[in-house]
């Protein structure tokens, strides 16, 4: 047995070898270092050999001397290579040499089984101490020596100084009574058993995980000497401390260094990830359970500061070992329900020390959702950073539940100790990540949550997993056994609403302002997606969510305009085409709609951004899974825009009416201005072409232009809103037709209509009488013989602009009125009433404000178009205030404020806001260019 | 028939004695199976009965009160006792009392909230007590209170507006000028706010007063409105009658769902109280419903066409040939309705009116003509008053 085990030191001495042979940007001498250690380990392979065949019984004992004896003799070169380095005042050697015999007096120590450090190590100290004092002093002869040679003499200074503090009594000792000192260290190993042996050479492990990884870190090739090796003499001393036996261990001892390795933070020279390294073994030798806890809160914090930009992400290994941390941090507080994390209270010194068996509640400062909101951010950010298209992406995607299952856990302790407000913060970082799913996604993502771990671990297993878990197992067993209490596996209700709704009652009981309005926005954009439109208006509507978006955060705003987006293709899918123009218009009316939606940069030819700029936007970017698709959206309000204004258009040749959607006119100016058609290749193109059809009321080329667009694949409901794509077409062509032909007809039969247009007998009737009583169409049916019967009532060119000019002074009275009003204050007597409201009818904002603006019994032939708005138009809905009966239509008021905010958008500086106008023109151009 | 039947939804925003005459009328139309209906009762009745038991406290009570009342030593503990009383006599039943107690009570209290729950108590015996002048006042008393309420959440605003309501339908439908009340109440936009959110429900008893109340027809545009945005979360054949004839213009939808409106006025609570006449029973509100409702087909009908077949107007107006010939005649010669019979066709021809351009255009400048002018002599006015002062100085 003995033999074996001392194979196996043979063994961990070779593979200590090997690694440091891996950390190959390692300096020279390291490896040398690593090499002759190798070297005699072999030699004593060896050896041992040799007794092992001659006499295998004694040969333990001999095994075990031999080891120690090699240990103190390696000491001892070591020190007589110092005594030669210093005699020719090589500080370069020298150097070397101290690390050496710093790594060679750890392992002394351990095969020597005793606290005290052999005093030959204590001499040398002082040796060098003397001559590096003398070395100092001579000031001339520093001077002469080489660069590099002064380099390691000053490196050497700070050295020495850090680590004789350590030592000092032994030094001052070693001064005081040289003599005693004087004899061979070996005399004071002790006759102890090698029983930890196997557990020291484990302990090994970590600090060369610790060197491997600051060699890493390295830059400069010429701190070679001094970079790893600080870390290694770091550890050594942390070794020394910790490599006893756990009783030894005081919780003095681990708060100590936890706090010499938190005030390290930042300082020069000591790498991020080691830091975290460093923390991590600290956790495992942590004296009680509170304490770990504030270790674990220091090792979190320390692995958000491995990556120290803003516009980077914190590299996904890191990320996941943090959400380990997390849970082992819930697992804590749950099992001792005593413990609190609080960042109110300033605990006291020695709050930590209180056991396991302490009874009352012990503070430890930290705040959960700080480390959940920012471990969500670094989710975010990696997924923004990484390439969609890549495998990566789609890897770190299925990282989503490993979130979600610690957001879970950390917003039932939170409810579990009554802190509500912020379980809701952390309930909204959970319905921000489940709140674009429409339920496939959803339903995809629970059986992805919900595999057995192995075929979920083994997608991982490259992209390092195992080193990990490595990891895990090496180090000396933690002090404070922590069971897995909390579920590792997140456990989602069957439908995305249902968690939604569980989450959302949460929020809007408890939840501050802004946590309320993004979870409000949130749940209008589930309701979107799942095909609710009624409800989702309903929500946006009573929330008063449009007054307020100009006040909010750049990225609620965002979420904004995607719920308005959403919405549009909701009720576009309904076939509420009103109401879905009136959602997407506003987003269209610039132009930037990627920029509205953090959906990629927009280059804008007359407005440079600034890098700055580019960079804040950059950072507000969507990732690419929660992208609305700009094709489908972009056809969705095209399409809407045609249907509301081709009739529009036909309806009035001779009074230019405000038009409806400008932007869709404009478009149809440019497409009419090109001198040759060609076949429609983009969406643009396509709804042009389409409206060209429906134009001469030609509704079959209309909707096959419209059905032949690639995007309706992406619609669930692909056929059912194609049908309704089809019917709506068909209306407006039998309106268009009506509008522009009826001038040329007497009469009209119903069964040509229904005939020409496809429709029911019955939709082509309520159709038509529509219209009739809307005034638009001047006729009356003659029912014993099914016809429509045309009135002339058609104006002469005059009367028109008669009706023009009439129009006009109406306004100009209307703005000398208000001039009045505002000079004196009162208002006119014994005028009618005004219809300010009137005079906006009929542009698209005024669509929804109509139907508050009461009182538009006159009106004479305008009536006909204000009424279909107020026919068909379900805008009143979008007021729903109660209490707040002043305002006037939200949406519209929203629109603007709407626009306003995003003068905000664009640039993230709120200057730029005003030129919003003017660059909307400068657009234009560029569009007809 | 159930399924038009709103007794459960209304009964969530009711008192529970209120509730006890709607369920009285649904057992008399014999809607739901006999043993529901008694269930429901006996359970409201064990719970009205249940007070009784503690009744024998009542008259000491009530004793000590008088006294202090008597000797004008009364502490607001006492005035308390009354609030108490007033509640227990409720409980039990004895609704003509507690108008009494609480009308002092209100008097005497300072408590603000408990002086309003008061007045629904109030309220709410006047209602059972058939004391509909009184009720309507406190009615208007409350609304009042709530619209001052601007310090208690929206949310509570919101579910007080409901519950008012929803018990000003027993006098509405029952107040002489219950029907001009219930539009005014209900159109007012908190009201009808409150009616989108919550209570979808009411916009049938909305529906149906306007329908019958023939001077206030310009409010069926905003009724139909309301009733087209809210048509995702609440339909009954009143609702679709409506949106049948002036969203759809379809005639015939609107003729089948006006035959189905029959059945769910009679089933209502509110809507189908039944009035004796001579030996014969009448359901006012279904008679006035059906004249006004074949009034607005008729109109609509008439408004769209030139030429109309007799018979089939008769047929959709629900109505014999000669009965509606002579009906159509009556407009006719009352000048309601520009057109002529054609009785050789059995057609009645409409004369379209037509609005002559020429007038148009003089009406719209008519009207800048009188603004402009009010505007000049306002400014004149204003100059003068200006220059007097300046004199004046």
């Amino acid at each position: 047995m003995q033999s074996s085990r001392f194979w196996g030191q043979g063994d961990s001495e070779s593979e200590e070898e090997e690694e440091e042979v891996e950390s190959e940007q390692g300096s020279d001498s390291e490896d040398d270092g690593g090499r002759g250690a190798g070297g005699r380990g072999t030699q004593n392979r060896y050896l041992k050999t040799q007794e092992d065949d001659s006499d295998e019984s004694d040969s333990g004992h001999r095994v075990i001397r031999s080891l120690r004896d090699k240990r103190n003799d390696e000491m001892r070169s070591i020190v007589d290579q110092m005594r030669n380095a210093m005699k020719i005042n090589d500080w370069v050697s020298l150097q070397e040499s101290f690390e050496k015999l710093n790594k060679h007096l750890e392992k002394v120590v351990r095969v020597n089984e005793s606290t005290e450090i052999p005093k030959m190590y204590t001499k040398a100290l002082v040796l060098l101490e003397d001559f590096l004092a003398e070395a100092l002093a001579n000031k001339e002869a520093k001077k002469k020596m080489s660069s590099s040679n002064a380099k390691a003499l000053n490196a050497m200074k700070q050295k020495l100084k850090k680590n004789n503090k350590q030592y000092e009594d032994q030094i001052q000792k070693c001064r005081e009574h040289p003599e005693s000192f004087e004899d061979e260290a070996a005399d004071d190993i002790d006759d102890d058993t090698d029983d930890d042996e196997d557990s020291g050479a484990e302990i090994e492990d970590p600090l060369e995980v610790g060197s491997d990884s600051e060699a890493d870190d390295k830059e400069d090739p010429d701190n070679d000497n001094t970079g790893p090796w600080t870390t290694v003499n770091k550890k050594d001393k942390m070794d020394k401390q910790f490599l006893k036996d756990p009783s030894e261990i005081t919780w003095d001892i681990v708060d100590k260094k936890l706090k010499e390795i938190v005030a390290s933070r930042g300082k020069k020279g000591t790498g991020r990830i080691e830091r975290v390294e460093q923390l991590t073994f600290l956790t495992r030798v942590a004296k009680t359970p509170a304490q770990k806890l504030e270790i674990l809160f220091h090792v979190i914090s320390a692995q958000f500061d491995v990556n120290p930009s803003l516009l980077g992400h914190m590299p996904v290994k890191v990320w996941k070992k943090c959400v380990n941390n997390m849970l082992l941090v819930l697992d804590i507080l749950q099992q001792y329900p005593n413990i609190v994390v609080d960042t109110s209270v300033e605990p006291d010194e020695k709050e930590t020390q209180k056991g396991a068996d302490y009874n009352g509640t012990i503070h430890v400062t930290g705040d959960l959702v700080a480390f959940l909101e920012r471990l969500d951010t670094e989710f975010f950010k990696t997924l923004q950073c990484t390439d969609p298209y890549t495998k990566d992406y789609v890897q770190r995607l299925r990282e989503e539940p490993q979130f979600l299952v610690v957001a879970q856990n950390v917003q039932d302790y939170l409810e579990r100790v009554g802190n509500l407000k912020a379980a809701a913060k952390v309930a909204l970082r959970r319905v921000e990540l489940v709140y674009y799913k429409p339920q496939e996604v959803y339903d995809a993502m629970r059986k992805l949550a919900e595999q057995p771990e192995d075929s979920v671990e083994e997608g991982d297993a490259e992209t390092g997993d195992e080193p990990q878990a490595m990891d895990d197992n090496r180090g000396p067993p933690p002090f404070v056994v922590i069971p897995e209490i909390v579920p590792r596996k997140p456990t989602f209700p069957d439908s995305g609403r249902t968690l939604m709704d569980g989450l959302m009652s949460l929020i809007y009981k408890y939840g501050d302002e802004r946590t309320k309005a993004r979870a409000m926005l949130c749940d209008i954009y589930h309701h979107a997606i799942s095909d609710e439109f009624s409800v989702a208006r309903d929500l946006l509507l009573m929330s008063h969510l449009q007054d307020g978006v100009q006040l909010m955060d750049i990225s609620s705003q965002i979420l904004f305009n995607r719920v308005m987006a959403q919405l549009g293709l909701c009720a576009f899918r309904a076939g509420l085409i009103n109401e879905a123009h009136g959602c997407l218009t506003e987003l269209y009316s610039t132009g930037r709609v990627k920029e509205l939606l953090a959906q990629g940069v927009q280059q804008s030819r007359y407005h440079e951004k600034t890098p700055e700029q580019e960079r804040l936007e950059r950072r507000r970017q969507m990732p690419y899974h929660m992208h609305i698709n700009l094709e489908l959206l972009e056809a969705t309000h095209l399409i809407c825009a045609m249907l509301i204004e081709v009739p529009n258009m036909a309806a009035s040749t001779y009074d230019k009416r405000r038009p409806m959607s400008k932007t869709f006119r404009r478009l149809l100016e440019v497409s009419e201005r090109q001198t040759f058609v060609g076949p429609p290749e983009n969406v643009r193109d396509h709804v042009m072409a389409a409206t060209r059809a429906l134009n001469k009321g030609d509704h079959q080329k209309a909707f096959s232009v419209v059905s032949s667009l690639e995007i309706w694949k992406l619609l669930r409901n692909r056929e059912h809103v194609l049908e309704m794509l089809k019917l709506k077409i068909k209306e407006e062509a039998l309106r268009t037709y009506l509008f522009s032909y009826s001038s040329c007809y007497e009469s009209l039969s119903l069964n040509q209509l229904t005939t020409m247009f496809d429709l029911s007998e019955q939709h082509a009737h309520s159709i038509v009488s529509k219209m009739m009583m809307h005034e638009e169409l001047h006729a009356s049916w003659d029912q014993p013989t099914k016809c429509i019967v045309f009135h002339s009532v058609d104006q002469t060119r005059l009367q028109g602009l008669l009706f023009h000019m009439a129009d006009k002074l109406s306004v100009l009275v209307e703005s000398n009125e208000r001039a009045y009003e505002a000079k004196t204050g009162g208002t006119l007597e014994g005028l009618p009433p005004r219809r300010r409201g009137e005079g906006q009818d009929s542009s698209n904002l005024g669509r929804w404000q109509e139907n508050f603006v009461q009182g538009r019994q006159g009106g004479g032939n305008r009536s006909g178009y204000a009424g279909r708005g107020g026919g068909s138009g379900q805008g009143g809905g979008y007021q729903r205030d109660r209490g707040n009966q002043g305002s006037r239509g939200g949406y519209s008021g929203g629109g603007s404020r709407f626009q306003d905010g995003r003068g905000r958008n664009q640039s993230g500086s709120s200057a730029r806001g005003g030129d919003g106008g003017a660059r909307m023109v400068s657009l234009n151009r560029t569009g007809r260019v | 028939m159930a399924e038009h039947d709103l007794t459960a939804r209304l009964a969530a925003h009711l008192d529970r004695h209120l509730v006890f005459p709607l369920l009285e009328f649904l057992q008399e139309r014999g809607i739901y199976p006999e043993e529901e209906i008694l269930a429901a009762k006996l359970r409201l009745l064990a719970f009205l009965r249940d007070p009784q038991r503690v009744q024998l406290l009542r008259p000491d009570k009530q004793f000590n009160i008088h006294i202090l009342q008597e000797r004008f030593q009364i502490g607001p503990d006492q005035i308390e006792a009354l609030y108490d009383d007033a509640k227990f006599q409720f409980e039990c039943g004895y609704y003509s009392d507690v108008t009494a107690y609480l009308h002092h009570y209100r008097v005497l209290s300072t408590n603000s909230e408990r002086s309003v729950r008061a007045l629904w108590g109030m309220l709410a015996s006047e209602i059972l007590t058939r004391n509909w002048n009184a009720a309507l006042e406190d009615l208007n008393r409350l609304k009042e209170i709530i619209d001052l309420m601007n310090s208690s959440s929206p949310l509570n605003q919101l579910q007080n507006r409901i519950w008012l309501m929803h018990w000003s339908l027993f006098i509405f439908f029952n107040h002489e000028n219950g029907r001009n009340g219930i539009i005014d109440l209900f159109f007012q936009d908190r009201y009808l706010n409150a009616i989108k959110t919550n209570a979808q429900h009411l916009l049938r008893y909305l529906a149906i007063a306007v329908v019958v109340n023939k001077r206030r027809r310009n409010m069926l545009k905003e009724l139909i409105k309301v009733i087209q945005q809210e048509r995702h979360s609440y339909k009954d054949p009143v609702t679709e009658f409506l949106e049948c004839l002036y969203v759809n213009y379809d005639f015939d939808g609107a003729q089948q769902k006006l035959m189905e409106c029959e059945q769910v006025i009679l089933n209502d609570p509110f809507l189908g109280k039944r009035i004796e006449v001579g030996n014969s029973i009448t359901v006012p509100i279904r008679d006035e419903f059906f004249e006004n409702a074949r009034l607005f087909i008729f109109e609509t009908y008439c408004r769209i066409r030139r030429c109309i077949d007799m018979s089939i107007l008769a047929e959709k107006m629900n109505m014999k040939y000669a009965d509606a010939e002579f009906w159509i005649m009556n407009l006719v010669k009352s000048s309601k309705l520009d057109a002529k019979i054609d009785s050789v066709s059995g057609t009645l021809i409409m004369t379209v009116s037509r609005v002559d351009v020429h007038e148009q255009i003089i009406d719209s400048l008519k009207n800048l003509n009188m603004r402009t002018y009010m505007l000049a002599q306002n400014i004149v006015d204003m100059s003068q008053a200006a220059q007097q002062a300046d004199r004046g100085d």
